[in-house]
């Protein structure tokens, strides 16, 4: 009788294992069938399934009644997601057992009155509802259970052999009560363990001898669910053993012919035993990948291909190995020429895998792996290349695969447009986690000219195949590893410069077309053909960043104008935000560079005042508190940071910010000095001069910053020649006008800007102590040629900032000097703060007095505000008539303060100091209309 | 220097000094007077009825950080020992104080004058502004705190609400004494008999029209005072909005408790029971109306200089135009 002699032969077998300190083979065994088990939909359900029935069980033997109704009611779920699974197969076995086994356990309980009252509520209720609903549900199975039973009744001896060494708990007691409960449980360890348990269970404790139980019975339950086809149950005992077995024969070789003999037994009985066996000795045995004499077929290539993926992205595989598997398979597969169909598949699978050999996200490619994708993919590019009858794509069903060779051509399913992208990525991480000032960094980079090349490939490829969406992707990647690369030899071309040597001049010839024409060719298919809005975003943004980078001003600000991207930039994702900034900064450096300095003080204005430059770009994290952004946030920025190759100059970037500030703000000083309302242009630059300011000792400057400060102090002395060294020496070259291509013109345009910047800020300081100047004088002073003189003092005059004229005949200029004295201007300032501190005790009124605020006739005062606004044109006569009408105002309205405060009784303080302000107001008033008149 | 009197100000003083009279030795003799640094004396006399006799002064020694430690007290326990023994009047009964272009109303000097005139009841200040004098016009004036003030000083409640009820504006925080200068014949024979030696170039300067630099100083010092005020308006604007907002959370507060105690007073049950309203709701710390105060004073008295100073010049620029316009009709 087979079963008989299996556990006969299983006892000899253990025996004889005990004597070969096996205690550590079982272990490492059993790590390797986890690792080695192909599960299929079935095995899944059926883990699921008796992954519940443990805990059932569990929770039964600790009387833990809500927790088994709640285990039970996701087991009925689980059974009837598995419904299929079980039409087919047919209800397990272990499962007409659990339902069994609860139904007699819940009677058991039920009946049991003394035990019940001691229950506690939850443990009642649940109790109750659950014998109803087992009760219910047995109904469905009625007839499986009965026979359950039946063959427990008539021959528990049977099944307790049958069951064996699986349900070992079951042996002791009468096969009608599988209900576990401690006492009794242990008592039964005992003998088993010593019987043949892993041998050390004699030295384990209880508690893990429970542990152990629980080990054996989830085993039982395996079992039971892999001898699902089988009708006994003796069966299933026999493929645990073969398990076991197969697992160890690997090490006994003098079991051959034990091993034959199960081998044989186990084939004859069942048939989906094979696809296990096929799996389990390939992770030891690599080479034989096939049964020997196997007939090599593309169908049985594909069923091994789909074997070793299904092991994917569980927790115990080994990736190396698995890759190393894929590899055999792509060499087996082409040394049987089974077809390039199948070879790409495979090269797809080994590409993805190497992809999945990090499990965690935020880890980047090892070397090897690395070296190994590129060449995987410049393989399978080198193979798609070659035949063009294949056919890729995502769409392509599993089911609808054509690998085999035949006239058709071939189908695969996968997508090398996506691999590539993702190769893109994984070289983004890397970059990112190197080192950026070290050698490995420089070797990474030389990566760049492959992925480069594997890009461009991949163009040319998709261009003849690829659907429009897939050559946009494709040509968004390729954009985006150009829009941020100076282009040296379109730059020297344009020039007019040709190579010096006759080699360079061919290299220049093979070069190909400029990057300005692939740029401008990629990115106007994308405008046209693209649908998302992202890929033409990005698009966008990188062809204004070409554009800037190549002093292309004009091109760059009307496409960014046009493109309306800074409306809704803010809805973009974060890494296109970057972008944006990234554009934002180029375009201003560019503006920086033709001489626009409004244009870059306005395009850098708002990155620079943040003061989270870095940030912004994307090329580094600030030093923040853990309050304000947790690790996980701090790991999504990492990711998306720029690698340090793409970066912009955060100094140059500072530097342009700067000395633009510096040429805007220091004759805007000059012009307004004794204006009370001045507003700043540039915060940042005025916090930079504090900072200077606060010196306590002034040495020579330092860092580019002090180097700014000084050259803005001289240039408020209108002194050029200093500002000019202070702006443009060797220390500021190295550090900032080198960085630019174009350096000399830079430097050029900086000192024609600095110079008509100090003679605007001469002529608006020092324009009080002139009656006239000679233009002649100032275009020798600042160097500049009479008709620019000229054409500055002009627009001065203009602009009604330099209250003069131009006197042809002798070529001077005559002041009118209309601009009010010191004093007049501090009188001037004078009445505007006490407007302010009449406006601010109004609001005190307001909040005591609710709608006093109406009282003062607002609409008076903002006139009279209005008319300060244009003291400057005509100084004269509107500030006398606003002084006037000032104080006629506010002698009115000091009167009228006067009888409320009578009528109300109202001699606070705050009344108190509102009429003090109309006595200053009046005084000063009256002071300033006798004084002017 | 002549005897002069100065104008008394009309209304009667409720204070036991209704008069002040100083020797005309008394003068301030610091070196270094004409600087922005202010100096500080002692000023000794004796009281006879409600006339103040100030009879001489001495200096606060100016100590430099660098003695620290130097007592103060003991020096002038030191000096006026040393002076009763050469027979000089020795009672304390005030103090001087320079003045930079009329700022003096402080902290500082109200804190001090506080002291002197709570242990010496007829204490003065005599404010002295070396600077104007130089340019013409004697500036000395003498000043006591009001007892309105002194009682609040003593009381320590600058809230508004105490200043309110103790109805203290700016006007009345100082009262002026009159001061009358008084030299002994000896020395008034003197003045004459230099008065008549002096030419009349000396006085020059009084005519001086360019006076824009004082002026601008003036307004400077103004305008910074103006500054302070404003922001000590908006200190207080929000204090009361923070206030205002409060009572009405308190309010709602109340009613929502009162409509919870009604429903559950229909329902039968027993009121929710009183918390303490007042540790629920801390009211927010009034600000000080003490230096608001204190530069309301201040900027009234620069506006006093200034009407001064610009009604002066005023007239003198009237007369210079007179005088032009004579000289170009002839």
């Amino acid at each position: 009788h087979i079963l008989i002699f299996y556990t006969v032969s299983d006892k000899q077998n253990r025996i004889k294992l005990i004597n070969h300190n096996y205690l550590d083979l079982l272990l490492s065994d059993d790590e390797e069938d986890t690792k080695r088990v192909v599960r299929s939909a079935k095995d899944k359900r059926f883990e699921e399934l008796t992954n519940l029935i443990k805990t059932i069980r569990n929770a039964m033997k600790i009387r833990d009644m809500a927790k088994c109704l709640e285990e039970f009611e996701q087991l009925c779920r689980a059974f009837l997601k598995s419904k299929t699974i079980m039409d087919k197969e047919g209800v397990p076995q272990f499962y007409i057992r659990l339902l069994a086994d609860l139904e007699d356990y819940l009677n058991q309980l039920w009946e049991d009155k003394e035990g019940k009252k001691k229950m506690n509520k939850n443990n009642a209720k649940a109790l109750s509802t659950l014998r109803q609903k087992i009760r219910k549900y047995n109904k469905d199975f009625e007839t499986e259970i009965a026979s359950y039973k039946e063959v427990q009744s008539c021959s528990p001896d049977a099944f307790t052999s049958s069951s064996g060494s699986d349900d070992d708990d079951d042996e002791g007691i009468t096969a009608k009560s599988l209900l576990k409960k401690k006492p009794q449980e242990e008592e039964k360890k005992a003998p088993e363990a010593s019987k043949f348990l892993k041998g050390a269970a004699d030295e384990e404790s209880e508690s893990e001898d429970d542990e152990e139980s629980e080990d054996w019975g989830s085993d039982s339950v395996d079992s039971g669910s892999e001898s699902e086809d089988n009708e006994g149950a003796a069966a299933s005992l026999a493929v645990v053993f073969l398990k076991k077995y197969d697992s160890r024969r690997k090490k006994h070789k003098k079991k051959e012919r034990l091993e034959e003999e199960a081998d044989e037994e186990a084939e004859a009985e069942e048939g989906g035993w094979e696809k296990v066996k096929g799996g389990a000795p390939m992770v030891k045995e690599k080479p034989k990948m096939f049964a020997k004499g196997t007939e090599i077929n593309s169908a049985v290539v594909v069923k091994k291909l789909t074997e070793i993926l299904q092991a994917r992205g569980k927790k115990g595989t080994d990736r190396a190995a698995q890759i190393e598997l894929l590899h055999a398979l792509a060499g087996i597969s082409n040394e049987n020429n089974l077809g390039e169909g199948i070879l790409i598949k495979i090269k797809f699978n080994i590409i993805a895998s190497l992809y999945d050999y990090n499990p965690n996200l935020a880890a980047f490619m090892k070397p090897d792996m690395w070296k190994k994708c590129l060449e995987c993919i410049d393989e399978l590019m080198d193979i798609l290349f070659a035949n063009s009858n294949i056919f890729i794509g995502e769409n392509i069903a599993e089911d609808s695969e054509n690998l085999a060779i035949s006239d058709q051509p071939f189908r695969v399913r996968g997508c090398i447009l996506t691999l590539v992208e993702r190769m893109d990525e994984e070289f983004t991480k890397i970059m990112q986690n190197t080192d950026p000032h070290s050698q490995e960094y420089v070797d990474n980079l030389k990566d760049e000219g492959r992925v480069c090349g594997i890009i461009d490939r991949l163009l040319q490829y998709l261009e003849t195949k690829g659907s429009t969406e897939e050559v946009c992707r494709v040509y968004l990647r390729r954009i985006m590893h150009t829009y941020y690369k100076f282009d040296y030899k379109a730059h020297r071309r344009s020039l007019g410069l040709q190579g010096e040597t006759k080699s360079e001049q061919d290299q220049e010839e093979s070069e190909g077309e400029d990057s300005a024409v692939i740029m401008d060719r990629l990115c106007k298919f994308i405008y046209a053909k693209d649908r998302t809005d992202r890929i033409r975003t990005c698009a966008i943004l990188c062809h204004i960043y070409h554009h800037a980078l190549h002093s292309r001003w004009f091109q760059a600000r009307d496409l960014m104008l046009m493109s309306h991207l800074q409306d809704n930039i803010q809805h973009a994702d974060p890494p296109v935000q970057i972008l944006y900034n990234r554009t934002m900064v180029q375009l201003g450096i560019c503006a920086f560079r033709q001489g626009m300095i409004k244009d870059a003080h306005n395009a850098l204005l708002d990155i620079q005042s943040s003061g989270r430059a870095k940030e912004l770009l994307g090329q580094g994290l600030l030093m923040r508190n853990m309050q304000e952004r947790n690790a996980e946030q701090e790991k999504i920025e990492k990711r998306r940071q720029v690698p340090f190759h793409m970066h912009i100059n955060l100094e140059l970037l500072e530097c342009v910010y700067l000395v633009s500030a510096m040429l805007l703000e220091i004759p805007y000083m000059a012009a307004h000095e004794f204006d009370a309302r001045r507003r700043m242009i540039s915060k940042q630059f005025h916090h930079q001069l504090r900072v200077g300011e606060r010196q306590p000792l002034l040495g020579p400057p330092e860092s580019m910053r002090e180097h700014v400060v000084a050259a803005s102090k001289a240039m408020k002395m209108g002194d050029w020649r200093t500002c000019h060294s202070f702006i443009i020496n060797e220390k500021m070259n190295s550090k900032v006008w080198d960085l630019f291509p174009e350096t000399q013109c830079v430097r050029e345009m900086l000192v024609r800007k600095i110079q008509e910047e100090s003679l605007r800020t001469y002529l608006f300081t020092y324009s009080s102590v002139y009656d006239s100047i000679s233009m002649e004088t100032l275009s020798e002073m600042f160097e500049l040629d009479l008709p620019t003189v000229h054409s500055i003092i002009s627009k001065m005059i203009i602009n009604e900032e330099l209250m003069a004229s131009l006197d042809q005949p002798t070529q001077t200029v005559v002041m009118h000097r209309t601009e009010p004295t010191s004093l007049q201007n501090m009188a001037l300032q004078l009445a505007e703060k006490l407007g302010g501190l009449v406006e601010n005790n109004e609001r005190v009124f307001d909040l005591k007095q609710g709608v006093y605020g109406g009282y003062f006739n607002r609409d008076q005062r903002g006139g009279y505000q209005q008319k300060q606004g244009y003291h400057r044109g005509g100084y004269e006569h509107l500030s006398v008539t606003s002084k006037l009408l000032f104080t006629l105002f506010c002698g009115g309205s000091s009167q009228n303060a006067l009888s409320l405060s009578s009528s109300k009784q109202l001699p606070s303080v705050d009344m108190k100091s509102v009429f003090l302000v109309w006595l200053v107001k009046l005084n000063v008033c009256v002071f300033l209309c006798l004084w002017l008149l | 220097m002549a005897s002069r009197k100065e104008a008394p100000s009309g209304k009667s003083l409720d204070s036991p000094v209704r008069q002040i009279q100083i020797e005309g030795l008394v003068r301030p003799h610091h070196q270094a007077l004409q600087g922005s640094e202010v100096v500080q004396g002692v000023l000794l006399g004796l009281v006879v009825e409600d006339r103040l006799e100030i009879t001489n002064c001495f200096p606060f020694p100016q100590h430099t950080e660098d003695d620290a430690d130097f007592d103060e007290v003991q020096y002038q326990m030191e000096m006026m020992r040393s002076l009763r023994h050469v027979n000089i009047d020795h009672l304390h009964v005030g103090w001087y104080q320079s003045t930079f272009y009329g700022s003096f109303v402080s902290r500082a000097l109200l804190d001090s004058q506080f002291s002197y005139q709570h242990a010496i009841e007829e204490s003065v200040v005599l404010i002295y502004d070396p600077i104007k004098t130089a340019q013409g016009s004697l500036c000395l004036k003498a000043y006591r705190l009001t007892p309105k003030l002194m009682e609040i000083c003593r009381e320590k409640d600058f809230s508004a609400d105490g200043l309110k009820k103790a109805s203290v504006g700016y006007e009345n925080m100082f009262e002026e004494v009159p001061i009358v200068i008084k030299n002994s014949h000896l020395i008034n024979v003197l003045l004459w008999e230099l008065e008549d030696k002096s030419t009349a170039a000396d006085k020059h300067e009084l005519l001086n029209l360019s006076s824009s630099t004082h002026l601008e100083k003036s307004l400077q010092m103004l305008m910074d005072r103006v500054d302070e005020m404003s922001q000590d308006i908006v200190k207080y604007n929000n204090y009361c909005r923070s206030l205002s907002k409060q009572q009405q959370q308190k309010h709602q507060y109340i009613q929502r408790r009162q409509q919870e105690n009604a429903q559950r007073q229909s329902r039968g049950e027993p009121p929710l029971p009183e918390e303490d309203l007042s540790k629920m709701f801390k009211p927010p710390q009034p600000p000080p109306r003490m230096d608001t105060l204190l530069i309301a004073s201040q900027l009234s008295t620069y506006c006093q200089t200034i009407k001064e100073f610009t009604s002066q010049n005023l007239g003198k620029l009237f007369m210079a135009e007179a005088l032009q316009g004579t000289s170009s009709y002839s």
